[in-house]
């Protein structure tokens, strides 16, 4: 299929599941037939670090990473990795971010004061208009666990309509993915942040 | 095609299967296609998966695999198991091959009987090591053949490719990884799993023992199989030319990619000359390439090691080429490329501006940079280590001279524990202990975790003992290798294939290295914590500290 290529970036904390969510959008591409490309980081940097892996779907892609200026969309599971990853968005991006914070050491510590989030959006709308902010922690929480925060925003990224596979291919991509005992947290998780994106669009999201 | 959650599918996999892996798991199943007998290595960044991947499987698929105590010890047993016509794989992160480096060398004068391919990944832009050398060097250094895949496609071809030569030559060959083809995950087709042959030993001192005399002898057959070599790279379909047109690039492994994207993002078409094998060069193969054009960029990763032997060929070859790289700051020599960086140079050579989308985002990315505060790794909560540094703070009440080692406790070097002035290499921090008490009076503190005290401190230790240096030698012993994904190693008494064996305990060793003053505390059991530095630290001579507590992380992954 020669399908224009999707460049997604997943952008947040060690620990919070960035590849695990990568995994489940590439395993979903590779069903429907698509091509797919991961650029992952492990080891040292997922130490509760930034870690940012770069998702290529489709099309006629090399690169393990994505250009600066060329994701179409960015899944920020925390509101500064967001911020930090907004250099690969354009005008058209779609940013879907979690609104709660993980506060990194350097602020604990008294070296440096977390962003209000207004700050942080509004950097991020230099780029972008297409920008939902959602508290992915508590609907986590609701979902059953904190820990499926990565995939309520999988679930909120499904909600854009940007992803060239269908809804299924993801939920098969979770069922093979998480634990047995986690995954009923895990798909309500994808589908309370598929509803809580739709319901966001409606004022985030600029129509085109 | 699924990506593989299941290590056995790498096993189970027939051919024409698609699945998607990482470049690591695709090393491993090459190895597997290629009836690899034994698997050895020492955990590394981004060299961990190739052994955590056939570890899991390697009962089942009847292949031997251990994680060696270090890379040296690796690299001998995997060319021992070559030496009686095995096929053999060992893996390791760059800095590793400094460590194997010694029987690296003189094993290319020897040679090898079974295939024996190397796996050596390099880390540009240090996401997890300590620098950033770049080991198409060490395949110079030593003379051996290299291949450089460009992703993980290619690095499972690649290793079948790098069997076949080793067996041909009778050579070790290298297959020079990096972090963005051991950690990029792509779709890889299977092949069909060879059958392992038996092997057999055949005495041949004149060939294996390196004495002077032969050693003078194994160095002229060297010289004679890579020319051999020179001759095989020149047919090799491991490299290939793309595209059309007056402008030539000169290129390999994941730098390839780059390439393709960059001409697309300013709109330049080039022909492209992508290198698969790296030593020796397919001189032939780029003279002629250089004469179909008018001039060439050499676009590589880390050092000019393309570059500077292009530029050779070309004046050898009396090529009437401009030939334009790092050498005159087209591209950087430091960190890793991406599109963006290969398309700036591209851009300035060919003089065709860059997109605009690409500029925007970078000049609108300044601000938004400034306001994203730092997130460094840090030590997990309820981490051992963060204790056992608080106690040391305590006990010499922040005075000690630290020198730490390799591991997620070098991470106690940063606010607020700040414990930690000097880490430089695996096993380091004996040494440079003993060292630093010489010229001070300050309390001196050797600091290194349990995997890193077998990999490389023990002659440290031998050497503080009998040279009665006055140092505390603290052992984190978190009962782990944690930094690489949980490996086991010879203190946690279970071997990669899972069998029970016998715990190798880090306070005996101690013991027999000389040291008289050994205690074994639980870090959090502070006051003892603490009162052990204390105590150590007024000895006479060297004492050891052995911290104990099993990591947090091992007792997260308990619950789960």
């Amino acid at each position: 299929m020669n399908l224009k290529e999707i460049n997604i970036i997943v952008a947040g904390v060690g620990g919070q599941g960035v590849i695990l969510a990568t995994e489940i959008l590439g395993d979903a591409a590779l069903k429907r037939g698509l091509g797919v490309i991961i650029g992952e980081i492990h080891g040292m940097a997922q130490r509760g670090g930034s870690v940012v892996s770069h998702v290529r779907i489709g099309g006629d892609v090399y690169s393990p990473t994505i250009a600066e200026g060329s994701a179409d969309a960015i899944l920020g599971l925390e509101p500064v990795e967001a911020l930090r990853a907004v250099k690969f968005a354009n005008s058209d991006t779609r940013i879907v971010m979690n609104s709660k914070p993980t506060v990194p050491v350097t602020v604990s510590t008294g070296a440096y004061k977390y962003p209000a989030l207004e700050e942080i959006i509004e950097q991020c709308r230099k780029f972008t208009e297409h920008i939902v902010a959602l508290d992915a922690f508590k609907i986590a929480e609701e979902a059953g666990s904190p820990l499926v925060l990565n995939i309520v925003l999988v679930g909120a990224l499904a909600a854009t309509g940007l992803l060239p596979m269908k809804e299924e291919d993801l939920v098969q991509g979770i069922k093979r993915h998480v634990p047995e005992k986690f995954l009923t947290a895990n798909l309500k998780a994808f589908e309370a942040g598929k509803h809580a994106a739709l319901l966001g669009l409606s004022s985030h999201f600029k129509r085109t | 095609m699924y990506a593989l959650r299941d290590p056995h599918l790498l096993l189970e996999g027939k051919p024409g299967d698609k699945y998607l892996l990482l470049g690591n798991e695709a090393v491993a199943r090459g190895a597997l296609e290629a009836g690899v007998h034994i698997v050895t290595m020492y955990p590394g960044t981004p060299a961990s998966e190739i052994g955590d991947a056939i570890a899991q499987i390697a009962n089942v698929a009847g292949v031997y695999m251990e994680y060696s105590t270090n890379e040296k010890v690796a690299l001998e047993v995997a060319a021992g198991a070559s030496l009686v016509g095995g096929r053999a794989l060992t893996a390791m992160k760059m800095v590793g091959l400094n460590v194997a480096s010694d029987t690296l060398v003189t094993l290319a004068y020897a040679g090898v009987r079974g295939g024996l391919v190397i796996a050596s990944a390099d880390d540009p832009d240090c996401f997890s090591s300590q620098n950033e050398q770049d080991n198409r060097y060490h395949a110079l250094l030593a003379n051996i053949p290299c291949l450089e895949p460009s992703n993980p496609q290619e690095a499972r071809e690649m290793v079948l490719s790098a069997f076949e030569i080793s067996e041909e030559l009778q050579l070790p060959v290298m297959l020079r990884l990096v972090t963005r083809v051991s950690h990029t995950r792509g779709v890889v087709a299977f092949g069909q799993i060879k059958e392992r042959r038996a092997g057999s030993f055949v005495r041949d001192p004149k060939r294996l023992v390196m004495v002077p005399q032969n050693a003078r002898g194994g160095h002229m057959t060297l010289l004679e199989k890579m020319r051999t070599a020179s001759m095989i790279v020149e047919q090799s379909p491991h490299n290939q030319i793309f595209g059309a047109g007056s402008l030539g690039l000169i290129t390999s492994g994941v730098s390839y990619n780059y390439c393709v994207e960059a001409l697309r993002l300013i709109g330049v078409t080039a022909k492209i000359l992508k290198l698969g094998t790296v030593n020796p060069l397919p001189v032939a193969l780029i003279s002629k390439f250089l004469r179909t054009v008018n001039q060439v960029a050499v676009v590589e990763e880390l050092e000019p090691f393309l570059e500077l032997q292009v530029d050779a060929i070309a004046h050898r070859a009396a090529a009437d080429v401009r030939i334009l790289g790092k050498l005159d700051g087209f591209f950087p020599r430091h960190g890793e490329f991406s599109t963006g960086i290969v398309a700036e140079g591209l851009s300035k050579i060919v003089g065709k501006p860059l997109p605009q989308s690409y500029e925007e985002a970078l000049k609108k990315a300044v601000q938004a940079d400034k306001l994203a505060i730092p997130r460094p790794p840090m030590l997990c909560p309820g981490c051992p280590h963060t204790a056992s540094f608080h106690a040391i703070r305590v006990a010499t009440g922040g005075k000690a001279i630290v020198a730490t080692d390799i591991g997620c406790y070098a991470l106690g070097y940063q606010p607020p524990l700040c414990v930690g002035d000097v880490m430089i290499s695996m096993g380091a921090s004996v040494g440079l202990a003993a060292g630093l008490s010489k010229a001070t009076t300050d309390p001196v503190i050797g600091v290194v975790g349990d995997s890193t005290f077998f990999h490389a401190s023990i002659p440290g230790l031998v050497n503080a003992a009998y040279n009665d240096h006055k140092f505390v030698y603290v052992v984190l012993d978190n009962m782990t290798t944690a930094m690489t994904g949980h490996q086991p190693h010879p203190g946690t008494g279970i071997t990669a294939m899972g069998k029970m064996a016998k715990r190798i305990e880090i306070e005996e060793i101690a013991r027999a290295c000389g040291i008289e003053f050994v205690k074994v505390v639980d870090p959090f059991e502070f006051k003892n914590a603490v009162s052990a530095i204390q105590e150590a630290v007024r000895q006479k001579g060297p004492a050891v500290v052995v911290f104990r507590r099993p990591c947090a992380e091992l007792k997260v992954r308990e619950i789960k």
